[in-house]
């Protein structure tokens, strides 16, 4: 105790060269904090990114066979397509309706592959519903019509006012328009597993569409069973939910009148069980995509392997990840990451050199004190504890300096060190990326990201295109671990010396 | 081995080796001194006086030779030489040697917070070894930068009594001092010899300091012969 007070006192009463040394010790200690609260910084976000994004897999028919497909309709006429249809037996029929849509068997068989966490089947359907106007068709087909392509049927030949969209999945409440906020549960409720399991013909619909239609829960609508005519080809469907649109709430609080405060594109949405959207799309044992979270974005690659050997050579299905968006929100967040380790290594090396110097310097400067120390009676350990006292009182004024002053410059340090194209590849995402206005027409769009307004992907990417460098008790603790190296090295000097010193030789110095 | 024999030193060598070969400071030393007694040993630079003196305070090993302090051996490997130092000898240096930055005050009390003497005993103690060698008032307070030679070198002869040695070990105590203030000085250790009863041992190439010791020893290329013997 006696020598950890000589060793305060020595520390204070030394004050002018400890000094010198606690401002080089707080500049590169302010250094090194900084670089190591943008690692901690960086490695907690992509932790959270983890959890959200990287994660997530569908397995559908690829993009690449649609666009054959498309591109081999688009050839045709539209009598060509007409007598095609006529001349079909019901096994092709099937087939063609299909053409898009993964069988059930292998989405099931996939979901018990390693690392995944939870499985979707969702089917996404259009159905005609009787008695009730889709605004959003109706005025594509005013536009048409007065148009100069009105002769142009298209593939859009087979629809009319009355299809609605319907998004089919096993559980409500899991459908990702609703996991993601886009929409909302305002009315009764979503429907359920057990719902799907027993095929209950259940359904939500919109608020604005249930008000305009003076529709509300309990009621019924019918919808039409896609490619059957006559008794029976109609299925009632109940009324279980009324869901809103947040997006376009959100539009309507903002805009003050006109055109695009009634568009609400959204609202011509109908959600049901994937078993009731099969039988009104007469697709049984066929989904337009499996759905699934796995552990983590490290899985990707198992999960590739995995779905290859389980479809062989096909080309026809895809297992499409949210791989890239993880990539382009953690990517910058690695890189400023790694930056920081380097200039933290750097830093750590440079506190340890100068401690070393300044103690050489130091102790070499108050030999004859040690000689004078040893030749009054003092033994090693109490001259060893005096110093290494002062070094850890030296390193504990830096460190602390450096801790407030990293406090304050540590958000910079993170500005600076995240790359500049982070805010390019934001920008990119919110005009027309995953999750914009134009998801449903991007086919590399994935379900989690929910269908037209999501919220979901471009406000992640809004979070992690800033590096939020807050201050954390771990970086406290490991400013300890710190302070305990680097006075540590400080005390080799001393301890080196002093075990070697001979007083004798020290004092016989004129 | 009398009663007032407090050192004595029998046939002690001590060499050190040099890129030459080796150099015998010491060679073969024996000689005695009692208790309230002042011995001078003198001799010109470099015949080994100094290292004669650190070889009786510990703080070099000889090859060969007996010392014996208080009954004593300080050469048996058993020897606690720590605490023989700050039990049974007190050190005077030429250049004072006090710690830079502590007080007078402080440097006094320091070998007996090394010993483990609780602090009031240790600043009442200290206060009056100053007092007595005439260091007081605000020089108490001072460090060694701000205080003269004579005082530098007072407050460092308390510290060699803080904890009441029986021998006092004196290394050119006035080398560094004007006449006056080293008449001074010898005047305080020959005190301290007269009336602690201490054993002091002065290292001088200073003839003049024979005059008012007890004993004296001339040494030459590390061999002693007492003076008018």
């Amino acid at each position: 105790m006696r020598s950890f007070h000589r060793g305060f006192r020595s520390f204070r009463r030394n004050y002018a060269r400890n000094l010198i040394v606690v401002v080089l010790l707080f500049v590169c200690l302010t250094f090194s904090m900084s670089m190591l609260a943008v690692k901690l910084a960086a490695d907690n976000q992509v932790d959270k990114i983890k959890q959200t994004v990287g994660n997530y897999g569908e397995i559908k028919v690829s993009s690449d066979y649609q666009m054959k497909q498309f591109q081999a309709e688009r050839q045709k006429s539209a009598a060509e397509r007409a007598a095609e249809a006529r001349s079909m037996t019901p096994e092709q029929e099937l087939a063609n309706r299909t053409q898009d849509l993964v069988p059930e068997t292998m989405t099931d068989k996939f979901s018990k592959a390693a690392y995944i966490k939870t499985y979707d089947k969702v089917l996404s359907a259009r159905v005609q519903v009787t008695g009730l106007t889709n605004t959003n068709l109706q005025k594509l087909f005013q536009l048409r019509e007065s148009g100069p392509q009105e002769q142009e049927a298209g593939p859009m030949g087979n629809l009319n006012q009355n299809t609605f969209f319907f998004q089919g999945n096993t559980n409500g409440a899991s459908a990702s328009d609703f996991t993601t906020g886009a929409k909302k549960l305002v009315q009764g409720k979503l429907f359920t597993y057990d719902d799907y399991k027993n095929a209950n013909p259940v359904v939500v619909i919109e608020k604005n569409l249930a008000d305009q239609n003076n529709l509300k829960i309990g009621d019924t609508v019918e919808a039409q069973v896609s490619g059957q005519t006559g008794v029976g080809s109609y299925m009632e469907l109940k009324i279980t939910g009324i869901y809103e649109t947040v997006q376009a709430e959100q539009q309507n609080q903002s805009t003050s009148a006109g055109v695009m405060a009634n568009f609400n594109p959204a609202g011509n949405s109908f959600y049901a069980p994937t078993s009731v959207v099969q039988k009104l799309n007469t697709t049984p044992g066929y989904v337009s995509l499996g759905s699934y979270y796995f552990g983590s974005v490290g899985d990707t690659a198992a999960l590739n392997r995995a779905f290859k050997t389980e479809v062989g050579s096909t080309k026809k299905y895809e297992f499409a990840t949210d791989l890239s968006d993880y990539q382009a929100i953690a990517d910058p967040l690695l890189k400023a990451r790694n930056t920081s380790v380097i200039g933290l290594a750097g830093a750590l090396g440079a506190c340890a050199l100068i401690i070393l110097l300044a103690m050489v310097i130091i102790v070499s400067g108050r030999t004859r004190e040690l000689g004078v120390l040893k030749a009054i009676g003092s033994t090693d350990r109490q001259v060893i504890v005096q110093y290494a006292f002062e070094v850890l009182c030296i390193c504990l004024v830096a460190v602390i300096m450096a801790m407030g002053a990293t406090a304050l410059i540590g958000q910079s340090m993170g500005n600076w060190l995240l790359p500049k194209s982070q805010k390019t590849s934001q920008q990119s995402s919110m005009e027309g990326g995953p999750g914009g206005p134009m998801r449903m027409f991007n086919p590399n769009s994935l379900y989690k990201e929910g269908s037209q307004f999501s919220l979901g992907a471009s406000s992640q990417k809004q979070q992690a295109a800033k590096l939020n460098v807050v201050y954390r008790g771990s970086l406290f603790l490991y400013g300890i671990l710190i302070l305990v190296g680097i006075s540590l090295v400080g005390m080799a000097i001393p301890v080196f010396w002093i075990i070697r010193l001979r007083p004798a030789r020290v004092l016989s110095m004129e | 081995m009398s009663e007032r024999e407090i050192l004595k030193v029998e046939d002690v060598s001590k060499t050190f080796q040099v890129k030459a070969g080796g150099v015998t400071a010491v060679d073969s030393v024996s000689f005695t001194a009692n208790k309230g007694e002042v011995t001078t040993i003198v001799g010109p630079s470099g015949s080994g006086k100094t290292t004669l003196l650190y070889v009786v305070g510990s703080l070099e090993k000889p090859e060969s030779g007996e010392i014996t302090v208080s009954g004593q051996d300080i050469l048996d490997p058993g020897t606690d030489l720590v605490r023989y130092r700050r039990k049974n000898v007190g050190f005077v240096f030429q250049f004072f040697n006090l710690i830079p930055a502590l007080t007078a005050l402080e440097n006094v009390m320091l070998p007996m917070d090394l010993a483990g003497v609780p602090l009031e005993q240790q600043r009442k103690r200290a206060s009056e070894l100053l007092d007595r060698m005439e260091v007081g008032g605000r020089l108490l307070k001072a460090r060694p930068n701000k205080m003269s030679g004579g005082e530098n070198q007072r407050v460092a002869i308390a510290r060699a009594l803080a904890n009441d040695p029986d021998v006092i070990l004196a290394d050119e105590p006035t080398g560094n001092l004007d006449t006056a203030t080293g008449k001074t000085v010898i005047d305080i250790l020959t005190g301290l010899a007269g009336e602690n009863g201490n054993c002091v041992i002065i290292v001088t190439h200073d003839e003049s300091i024979i005059g008012v010791s007890n004993r004296a020893f001339h040494m030459t290329d590390g061999r002693l012969s007492e003076i008018g013997a």
